[in-house]
């Protein structure tokens, strides 16, 4: 099993020939679909999503089920229905394609890792997406999972945060997630141990790892998952290095959306208008 | 027609304040439990764990089943959560609500995928038949903080249960009653606890361990944190919500450490107890032919 | 109860001996609450509970720390507004009851222009005008014959607290310390408190004052009082306490 840090002590390098502080190549694109109100294409390595976001509108009859949050106060209670809240309500419904990882499995429908998915993607974003200005009305999130090779949880939340920036739903900043992980298992107490950032497919099985999802430039932590066992003190490490990565995509994420703004504005699609006047469009 | 005891305005309003105060409506410390009171049953595997006005039930049970076919060597292993309109009448039957859910993913992971319980000791022919061991988990009584009450009533029942002694002799597998020779307990590892925090103000500022139902309704986000005696994390879930400062969680783990070995050392304590209760006047009471009557 | 002699632990179902029901010359026989009358002449309590029997008022009713809260004329309670509609507040008073309605003109001097704004989640306090078991409730937050608010209307700031409905019953008693055998407000009172209060017969207290800490102090001798049982003697103890721990 340990393959990955055996080979890792040697050169430094992990399996994909990264160094521990390297994320992979990220890839996004918004405004896919023209359907949607908004959309977006997201590739970490070779994980593969797509989100389409349709709202702020009316609710549908679904309403009340698993991974929709009553926005605002009601962001992180748990049970919270969308009853008495003043918020849009956001609801998220992730499908993973059966062809999405090397063997191929059907998804239940209620399964309760994706309902957890759903609800974790929900409250995050629920939390700073600016809801209260849209009272009675729901946000649909769809994601789609193409291709799995690890962080899916951040591949998710990136791709729901640039379909929302797509879709023009006022939010506080983006929500940038991205995973860090330790070298050497939780049985080795190995003091030493590197922490990694982006685990890939294998890394992910091996060693133990965290989803990381901050808000904006800060620090602060909107989504923390971590489902393996390690030792506490090797948290602050990947804590440290898994915050700095959010850092590092949500540049990433900044730049594609900067990008396709100015290109439309070349176009012709949309006037510079008053609103695009501050943002600066070089 | 229950409804969802969502609370008033004035209550939602209050509680924030008197927290700004560093109040608590019970007049805790930030950082305190409730009391936590935890009996055994008559039965192996049974126990009652209230947290305040929170209850409880976890009781464990076993059978010889065939073990799945991409797992030949594992037992199998589950934890079924419960969570009806007795508890509180925000619950519904048959609907699973997101709450269950999340608790039931909580305890999944937090006990089942960190290797809480040696599944592959439950192997008794491998690809053939193993025990199957399930423990359920009945929510009595809700007052919030039902993963830190069900994660430790789920603990302490595994720890508590015995299961019936076994062999196999020429291939024939043969499973003992109590009499004939005394239960074993499970292959146990390790014994995780979940330290749930709660997170209130604009920016999660304010962190309280153990809130109560009506705390719970109000706060902006939580995060759970599980971890075992040695300082081994066996999963956190901040699972969206306000953010909050990276610095404060991990001293949120910290004191949650601390916490976890305060369950664990109250544990084996009740456990010793449960054990010497049990054992009253020891083999040669067995012996003797005397009786209540 | 001063007037009363003895009190009789009845259960549902269980029959009353006839020398126990009150035979007045003049007025008829009152039943209160947990009581029924099955005809010809049996009455037969519907509740665990203690039977109380008023010779005087040729009354009898039962006296139980039940659980869920069934409206009755004339009590007043704490609702929480749910919604409102056009011309009325959708008001819940308890969770296992029905909603009770509030028409929006039943405060003291509204009018069309002048009606009271009440979001959703806020706590008014009204007295029951209609309760019948095959109707929601109705509420008013007026006297109807005098036209005054006297004491109800939509509460503003403090804090609601739940307590048993036995206590919320015993809490409303004209004489609270010697009918009920509770003290511990006045006591809070006493020990230089500022506080003002609102008891629900559906069993909400609300607390209103300037200080937080007062608010959860008179919150938590209320749970005290109700969860330990305690009489007279063990409340003045708590109270003292409590304000020693505050202090």
């Amino acid at each position: 099993m340990p393959l990955d840090t055996s080979a890792y002590s040697l050169a430094l390098l992990r399996v994909d020939g990264r160094r521990w502080n390297e994320l992979r190549r990220i890839h996004a694109q918004i405004r896919t679909q023209a359907a949607a109100d908004g959309s977006s294409y997201l590739e970490i390595g070779h994980t593969k999503v797509m989100c389409v976001v349709t709202g702020p509108s009316e609710p549908g009859s679904r309403r009340g089920a698993i991974g929709s949050t009553g926005g605002g106060v009601g962001g992180g209670a748990v049970g919270g229905g969308a009853a008495q809240s003043k918020g849009a309500e956001v609801a998220v419904s992730i499908v993973i394609a059966g062809f999405s990882s090397v063997d191929r499995k059907r998804t239940a429908r209620g399964d309760k890792r994706i309902l957890e998915l759903q609800s974790t993607i929900s409250n995050a974003l629920a939390a700073s997406l600016h809801t209260h200005l849209f009272p009675h009305s729901a946000i649909n999130i769809s994601l789609h999972v193409l291709s799995q090779d690890g962080s899916l949880l951040a591949a998710l939340i990136n791709a729901a945060t640039l379909a929302c920036v797509d879709a023009g739903i006022p939010m506080t900043d983006y929500v940038a997630a991205c995973t860090a992980g330790s070298t050497s298992t939780y049985a080795a107490n190995d003091e030493a141990a590197d922490p990694l950032l982006d685990l890939n497919h294998q890394e992910e099985q091996e060693l133990p790892g965290l989803t990381v999802a901050t808000l904006g430039g800060s620090d602060r932590v909107a989504v923390l998952v971590c489902e393996s066992r390690v030792q506490v003190s090797r948290l602050e490490g990947m804590l440290a290095v898994g915050v700095d990565g959010c850092k590092q995509v949500r540049e990433i994420l900044d730049r594609v959306v900067r990008e396709k703004g100015r290109r439309m504005v070349q176009e012709g699609t949309v006037e510079k208008g008053v609103g695009l006047n501050d943002m600066d469009v070089d | 027609m229950p409804r969802e005891a969502e609370p008033s305005l004035n209550e939602k309003q209050f509680i924030v304040q008197a927290l700004g105060e560093k109040l608590r409506l019970d007049g805790r410390e930030f950082d305190q439990y409730r009391p936590l009171e935890l009996t055994f049953g008559d039965q192996y595997g049974v126990a009652n764990v209230t947290l305040g006005k929170t209850r409880v039930l976890a009781k464990v049970s076993a059978e010889v089943t065939v073990p799945y076919v991409d797992r030949p060597l594992d037992g199998v292993f589950t934890i079924a959560t419960e969570l009806g309109p007795m508890a509180s009448p925000a619950f519904e039957v048959g609907r699973p609500t997101e709450t269950e859910v999340l608790l039931a993913r909580l305890l999944e992971k937090t006990v089942r995928r960190s290797g809480a319980l040696d599944t592959e000791s439950l192997c008794l022919v491998a690809g053939q038949k193993c025990w199957s061991v399930r423990v359920d988990v009945h929510v009595l009584a809700h007052d919030g903080n039902l993963i830190d009450a069900s994660c430790f009533a789920v603990v302490a029942a595994l720890r508590h249960f015995r299961k019936p002694d076994t062999s196999i002799a020429s291939g024939q597998l043969t499973v003992y009653t109590p009499a004939e020779r005394e239960p074993v307990p499970l292959s146990w590892l390790h014994s995780p606890f979940c330290v749930t925090w709660s997170f209130f103000g604009d920016d999660g500022e304010t962190a309280l361990l153990d809130a109560t139902w009506a705390e719970e309704q109000v706060r902006v986000s939580s995060c759970t944190v599980s971890l075992n005696r040695h300082g081994e994390i066996c999963q956190i879930a901040k699972l969206g919500g306000v953010p909050v400062e990276a610095v404060a969680l991990l001293q949120c783990t910290a004191v949650a450490l601390t916490k976890a070995k305060e369950f664990s050392t109250f544990l084996d304590g009740k456990l010793a107890e449960d054990a010497k209760r049990r054992n009253k006047g020891g083999f040669m009471a067995e012996l003797s032919s005397e009786n209540d009557r | 109860m001063a007037t009363e002699t003895e009190r009789l632990y009845v259960l549902p179902g269980d029959a009353i001996d006839e020398p126990l029901v009150p035979r007045h010359k003049k007025q008829p026989l009152r039943l209160g609450p947990g009581l029924r009358h099955i005809p010809p002449s049996a009455i037969v309590p519907t509740v665990a509970g203690q039977l109380v029997v008023e010779p005087r008022k040729n009354s009898m009713w039962m006296e139980y720390n039940g659980g869920r809260y069934v409206p009755a004329q004339n009590d007043l309670v704490i609702g929480q507004v749910q919604r409102s509609a056009a011309e009325l507040y959708l008001v819940n008073l308890a969770a296992h009851t029905a909603s009770a309605t509030l028409p929006q003109l039943a405060f003291e001097g509204a009018t069309k222009k002048t009606r009271p704004q009440l979001a959703q989640g806020a706590l008014v306090y009204a007295r029951v005008v209609l309760a019948n078991r095959h109707m929601d409730a109705e509420l008013e937050c007026v006297s109807a014959a005098t036209g005054k608010a006297e004491g109800l209307g939509p509460l503003t700031g403090g804090m609601a607290f739940d307590v048993s409905l036995g206590l919320a019953r015993r809490l409303l008693m004209a004489r609270s310390r010697d009918e009920g055998g509770v003290e511990v407000l006045e006591l809070l009172g006493a020990e230089g408190l500022a506080f003002e209060t609102a008891v629900g017969r559906n069993g909400r207290v609300w607390v209103g004052s300037d200080s937080p800490k007062t608010i959860v102090l008179v919150g938590r001798a209320l749970r005290e009082t109700d969860e330990g049982r305690l009489d007279v003697e063990q409340q003045r103890k708590l109270v003292k306490r409590l304000v020693r721990e505050m202090r």
